[in-house]
């Protein structure tokens, strides 16, 4: 009858995995945000709270034939891709223990084994990745699709761009998902973006651009569901752009300099997971108490996680050359 | 006649949503939002109003039409005088529509235009009391706002501003659906759907098989959006006192072939229908579900809120662009009779 995708009601069981899922990312974030106030993890974090919706959303019309890449900002999009969240703070703690034996730290989380082709610190260095990824699924026949989460400041480099052009010249089953925080580090996105909406560029590579609520899971959700369908069924690229803030600074120790009272009313008015959990308890498919004990549950599994990637022991100099070639 | 004031407020985000995806719905670029207005304001100058309110964005809208105002001063044209009303905090939703008319209206404009879909003309009209309203479609469901060059409409908003052309003759009272579940209210220009998803989600309504109940202020043979549905079994026009509901179903031997979203023409099963007289409320039949207003889904419901839908006469006041520059043309306000230099003599000079 028509073309749209054929949506399932979610279930109760749905409902509560995406909870969980998006109350792990928000508890494994603020407190990263905690720990790393403390001094004891190296390098840079750059945090994803605030975005859950996002890569929730995005991510729970996934399956195993699906690859997703990443960002800078990558903590998120490895929870909701499944990456062992346990895994992912060894790493952070540059534990061997980690997902990438504690050599790639936070920005470079990456679980192949998940469809998870990794947190990246280079600006825009996901979508060329996904391309890749989509063709082989395209030539192999798998069905799956590609996604690359990217910013408002990705959303002007080069390598961003070529990579939407060639997933339409190529009909790439790919989405792209621009998550705009409206601040490229501190750049305000108003000012940098000269389309000012990252989707009105869909129009110039011949794929749709569509604006969504990025706090809004069910939004999320009911978007990313049409544009995978979509690019499952062979109707190529989608242009998604998400308009949210993030919670945290650009950077753990960023000093926000450039912007004021977004953040408090973000937090107090917009907040993914107050909403999500307002919508599910009005329509009576959740229980305040199912959501409760999901929070409980999942701050002990959080708490474990990190005594258990501060007890790990630290890579030695006999792993330096380890894990550094591949054989083909 | 300092008080010549029209007000334009632009929506940033219309033309933006899911039917992108889910249709073949167009992309209105924000440049030609900005264009239209300048386009408004050439004709604004060139009949005499005074001042422009235009309401601000991030969207990049107004930053456009700004960089223009600014370019403008050495151009022949005369603009008027522009006024940006800084709203703060911009929110980037429907409130900033709001917060503008409202601005507008207690600033004294006289008329207001607004730039978006069928969303955004129902904002605006929410706020506008009985300014005249003038909407032009730059979304995607545009059965409520014209598809119209700016340049004239600019023209007929200038001509009613500067008093030229007399509201009374030139507006006409619109009908509204008001829709209440609980405690909450909201308004609908065109048509109300009770939808059984039960999220808002992304808003739009492009699946009529979720949709259990129909209610239309009116409904045009050649409209688009749900409203079609009736518009080919009970037809009802804007000047019409009365409106017009349904109870759709999958399964119902009557199907109607209609454009329910650009790209989108599919058959809808339509069980009874009933005439909404004015002012008569009509109950929501669903316990449960979702209710769209002019194609956007915004309010949820449950069995305690007992949500009903009631016709209302005093809808917004809408500029008739035809009739306004019909009556310009009677009165001879757009033309000039230059008298030769000189008179007479010069003529066989």
């Amino acid at each position: 009858m028509t073309d749209t995708v054929e949506r399932k009601a979610l279930t109760k069981e749905h409902l509560l995995g995406v909870y969980r899922v998006m109350r792990t990312i928000r508890e494994f974030e603020e407190r990263v945000h905690a720990e790393f106030a403390t001094g004891d993890i190296p390098g840079f974090v750059h945090l994803y709270a605030g975005e859950e919706a996002s890569a929730v959303g995005v991510c729970s019309n996934l399956d195993e034939r699906d690859t997703i890449a990443s960002t800078h900002r990558g903590h998120g999009h490895c929870i909701a891709k499944g990456v062992d969240t346990g895994e992912m703070m060894a790493e952070i703690y540059g534990r061997r223990t980690g997902s990438c034996h504690g050599k790639g730290g936070s920005m470079h989380i990456a679980d192949l084994s998940k469809g998870m082709l990794g947190a990246n610190g280079i600006v825009g260095g996901g979508p060329p990745l996904i391309c890749g990824t989509a063709l082989a699924a395209k030539i192999k026949g798998t069905g799956g699709v590609s996604v690359a989460f990217f910013g408002d400041g990705a959303s002007n480099q080069g390598t961003t761009l070529e990579s939407m052009n060639l997933a339409s010249v190529w009909n790439l089953p790919a989405i792209f998902v621009a998550e705009n925080n409206g601040y490229a580090e501190s750049t305000a996105s108003t000012w940098s973006v000269s389309s000012d909406n990252i989707a009105d560029r869909a129009a110039g590579f011949g794929m749709p651009g569509v604006i969504v609520d990025g706090f809004d899971f069910f939004a999320v959700h009911e978007a990313a569901s049409e544009a995978i369908a979509r690019a499952r069924g062979g109707g190529g690229p989608t242009l998604l752009e998400m308009k949210f803030t993030r919670y945290f600074g650009h950077f753990e120790g960023d000093q926000q300099t450039y912007r004021a009272g977004e953040v408090e009313h973000a937090r107090a008015e917009l907040d993914c997971l107050k909403r999500f959990a307002a919508r599910v308890t009005e329509t009576g498919e959740l229980a305040q108490a199912d959501l409760d004990a999901v929070d409980a549950e999942i701050a002990v599994l959080i708490e474990g996680d990190v005594a258990a990637a501060k007890a790990a022991p630290l890579p030695t100099e006999a792993d330096l050359l380890t894990d550094v070639y591949v054989r083909y | 006649m300092g008080d010549a004031i029209v007000g334009v407020v632009a929506n940033p985000l219309s033309g933006r949503d899911i039917r992108r995806l889910v249709t073949q719905a167009s992309v209105f670029p924000t440049a030609e939002k900005a264009n239209m207005i300048q386009r408004m304001l050439t004709a604004f100058g060139a009949v005499g109003v005074h001042r422009a309110l235009l309401s601000t964005d991030l969207g990049g809208i107004s930053a456009a039409v700004y960089r223009a105002c600014s370019r403008h001063r050495d151009s022949d044209a005369r603009w008027p005088e522009v006024e940006f009303l800084d709203g703060r905090p911009i929110r980037q939703t429907a409130q900033d529509t709001v917060d503008a008319v409202r601005r507008m209206v207690i600033a004294g404009a006289r008329v207001i235009v607004c730039l978006g879909g069928d969303g955004t003309a129902r904002v605006a009209a929410s706020a506008a009391g009985q300014v005249p309203l003038l909407a032009l479609s730059t979304g995607t469901n545009n059965v409520f706002p014209a598809v119209r060059e700016a340049t004239v409409a600019g023209l007929a908003a200038g001509l009613v501003a500067t008093g030229a052309v007399p509201a009374e003759g030139a507006t006409r009272q619109a009908k509204l659906l008001e829709v209440r579940a609980g405690d909450r209210t909201e308004t609908a220009l065109v048509d109300v759907a009770v939808s059984s998803e039960r999220h808002v989600g992304a808003r739009a309504v492009w699946d009529p098989a979720t949709v259990s109940q129909l209610f239309c202020a009116f409904a045009e043979p050649d409209a688009i959006g749900l409203s079609s549905v009736l518009g080919q079994l009970a037809p009802v026009s804007r000047q019409d006192p009365c409106g017009v509901t349904a109870r759709l179903a999958a399964a119902a031997p009557r199907q109607v072939l209609a454009p329910v979203a650009p790209g989108l023409v599919v058959p809808v099963g339509v069980g009874e229908i009933e005439p909404m007289h004015p002012g008569s409320v009509h109950a929501i039949d669903a316990r449960a579900g979702v209710i769209a207003v002019d194609g956007e889904r915004e309010l949820t419901f449950g069995p305690a809120d007992q949500p009903a839908v009631r016709l209302r006469a005093d809808g917004p006041r809408c500029l008739d662009v035809p009739a306004v520059l019909a009556a310009s043309a009677r009165l001879g306000l757009l033309t000039t009779i230059h008298q030769p230099p000189g008179g007479a003599h010069d003529r066989h000079g």
